[in-house]
């Protein structure tokens, strides 16, 4: 637990100047260890699949870093910087957008409202700022139909809409509002083939403008066709952290069964 | 269905209370003789200001996905204030002020302020210990209704210091003051509702609050300013009251709250949170009042009001459910 490996933070070759290091970052509930101490990095432009078993702690870990949960002990640096969200407010002040596994779409308001939450247009009416709808909905338009989503009209509540509508709003958001990491919690869960393959390809084109991306998935495939390396958690430690091309789907499927331990490590 | 249709029975469900509204006012006009008066629709208005203005606080609370049961008992407080300060007989202090028409913005501001501070008080409370905002008002209600008792002793204050009376007796093309000034805070707060950011973002917290705290949007807080702005507009509603009796008496306004609810539901607000707006919810002060104003003109006993208004909870309860039945089926 303490002790993992604190000297390979930012050691990577390549990555000189990590986007996020996370140093032992360890999350307790009571005396349940979720966390036992969680160390790897994160480039600028790299895509990390996190892979682990139902429990392992993937999804403690996204919310640490997306604020709204706070470490029982560990570091984390982003942009070299000690890091620490106390709410997703500062998280998304710092740079890092979140697309979370549950949706996190307000159902009772339209698509426009929806995208924009939290950081609407607006513009002073006597001093008062007043929603500029129609700024908005240009936005939105243009955003949904550049990734080819096709959505019937903007000013439907999102009840109305189908579940992978829903899910390519929240992903259209974080291509939109970009920032400079990007966490997500299995984002494919509700998409269809064609979907996925779109989502995949947003990824891929998020990354390629220097973006730092984690995404949480069990589906092995999806981990081998967009990330640049390979993160496993197992038990609540990182059980292997090595790059996509020197490894295979069977490798890191013992890995996340326990089959082999750190050996594949961090070697990169 | 074609698209046009499909909008006009949209514009039809998003407006039904309204057109509940005109429905009654015709029905009302036809079969109740004497109904059909300038008259009597301004005395609906004037007759709905205070219970509207209390209703945009509950309003405002309830579609951010909370309750707040204290109103009532806040604007009993702030007219007990306001009529100890200045009413000249009873319990009134009679306190003059010069000038004149210094007493009204005083008047305004100590009863905005006692109502805003027991609200943000609920609100804090409802946000830091995150206990049930039912439970945290109930409370309020309780403890804010004894603390009138105790500051009059159950007495009452009359006499009103007439430059405050002014805005009960002024007219303005037939309505009271006291009417405007309601309306007007109807029209600025639906504003708030429908155009600002903050309205936008109480209508998501209602909806889903935990998605509303991911993207960044600071939920206690927001939640606190509508706790206190539902406690300071009941202060307004409590001040229009003391206006409206000349004075405060210690059990001055008991059962508006219930009648706010009724309001807030039928004026198509779901209890649930996320769902009204602040038009609906004046057209459902207008269509209580209209009620109330053709039973006394029948002549049948007051006491009828109370059986129609639940059974009007009753029928607003399943006209939401039926909206929502057809809404499935237009998407």
């Amino acid at each position: 637990m303490s002790g993992v490996q604190p000297g390979m933070i930012g050691a990577q070759p390549g990555m000189s100047d990590p986007l996020l290091v996370l140093d032992n970052v360890a999350k307790n509930y009571g005396a349940i260890e979720a966390l036992k101490g969680i160390s790897f990095s994160i480039g600028r432009g790299e895509v990390v699949a996190l892979l682990g078993d139902n429990g392992a702690g993937k999804s403690t870990l996204v919310k640490i870093i997306a604020g709204g949960l706070e470490p029982t002990s560990g570091r984390m640096l982003f942009e070299g910087r000690e890091f620490l969200a106390r709410s997703p407010a500062e998280a998304k002040a710092a740079g890092i957008e979140t697309v979370y596994q549950d949706l996190s779409l307000c159902t009772n308001v339209d698509v426009v409202a929806n995208f924009f939450m939290g950081r609407e247009i607006t513009r002073k009416v006597l001093g008062v700022p007043v929603l500029d709808e129609r700024a908005m909905e240009q936005v939105v338009q243009k955003a949904l139909a550049s990734a080819g989503t096709r959505i019937p009209s903007l000013r439907t509540n999102v009840e109305h809409l189908s579940g992978g509508q829903r899910q390519a709003i929240e992903l259209n958001r974080f291509v939109h509002f970009g920032g400079k990491l990007v966490l997500l919690d299995e984002p494919f869960a509700a998409l269809g083939v064609e979907q996925t393959r779109r989502g995949l390809d947003m990824i891929r084109q998020v990354a390629s403008q220097g973006i730092g991306v984690v995404i949480i998935t069990h589906i092995m495939q999806q981990a081998f066709q967009v990330a640049d390396r390979i993160v496993v958690i197992r038990q609540g430690v990182v059980a292997g952290d090595i790059a996509r091309n020197k490894t295979s789907p069977d490798a890191v499927i013992n890995m996340i069964t326990g089959e082999t331990l750190a050996g594949a490590g961090p070697a990169g | 269905m074609n698209p046009r249709t499909r909008q006009i029975l949209e514009f039809v469900l998003d407006n039904l209370v309204w057109f509940m509204l005109v429905f009654v006012l015709v029905v009302f006009s036809t079969f109740v003789p004497n109904y059909f008066q300038l008259g009597i629709f301004a005395n609906i208005i004037e007759a709905s200001s205070v219970l509207g203005v209390m209703s945009i606080g509950l309003a405002l609370v309830i579609i951010a996905g909370h309750m707040d049961l204290s109103v009532e008992s806040v604007a009993a407080l702030s007219a007990m204030a306001v009529g100890i300060l200045f009413c000249s007989s009873g319990i009134g202090l009679g306190i003059q002020l010069n000038p004149q028409w210094l007493m009204v913005p005083v008047s305004l501001l100590i009863a905005v302020v006692v109502g805003g501070i027991i609200g943000a008080s609920n609100g804090y409370l409802v946000v830091r210990l995150k206990m049930s905002a039912f439970i945290i008002t109930l409370a309020s209600y309780i403890w804010v209704r004894g603390l009138v008792l105790v500051i009059s002793g159950g007495r009452s204050a009359q006499d009103l210091a007439p430059a405050i009376r002014w805005f009960g007796i002024q007219r303005l093309l037939g309505l009271p003051l006291t009417a405007w000034i309601a309306i007007a805070c109807f029209v600025v707060f639906s504003l708030i509702m429908a155009r600002t950011p903050f309205g936008r973002h109480l209508v998501m917290i209602g909806g889903n609050e935990t998605a509303t705290f991911r993207a960044g949007i600071r939920v206690n807080r927001n939640l606190v300013i509508a706790f206190m702005l539902a406690g300071a507009i009941a202060g307004l509603a409590g001040w229009l009251l003391t206006i409206r009796t000349s004075g405060a008496t210690a059990n001055l306004g008991v059962g508006l709250l219930f009648n706010a609810f009724a309001a807030v539901v039928i004026g198509g607000v779901s209890l649930k949170g996320g769902v009204g707006t602040l038009p609906g919810v004046y057209a459902g002060v207008l269509l209580l009042s209209a009620i109330n104003t053709a039973i006394n003109l029948m002549g049948l006993p007051a006491n009828f009001t109370q059986v129609i208004h639940g059974l009007l909870v009753l029928a607003a309860v399943l006209l939401d459910a039926f909206k929502q039945t057809i809404r499935q089926r237009l998407a």
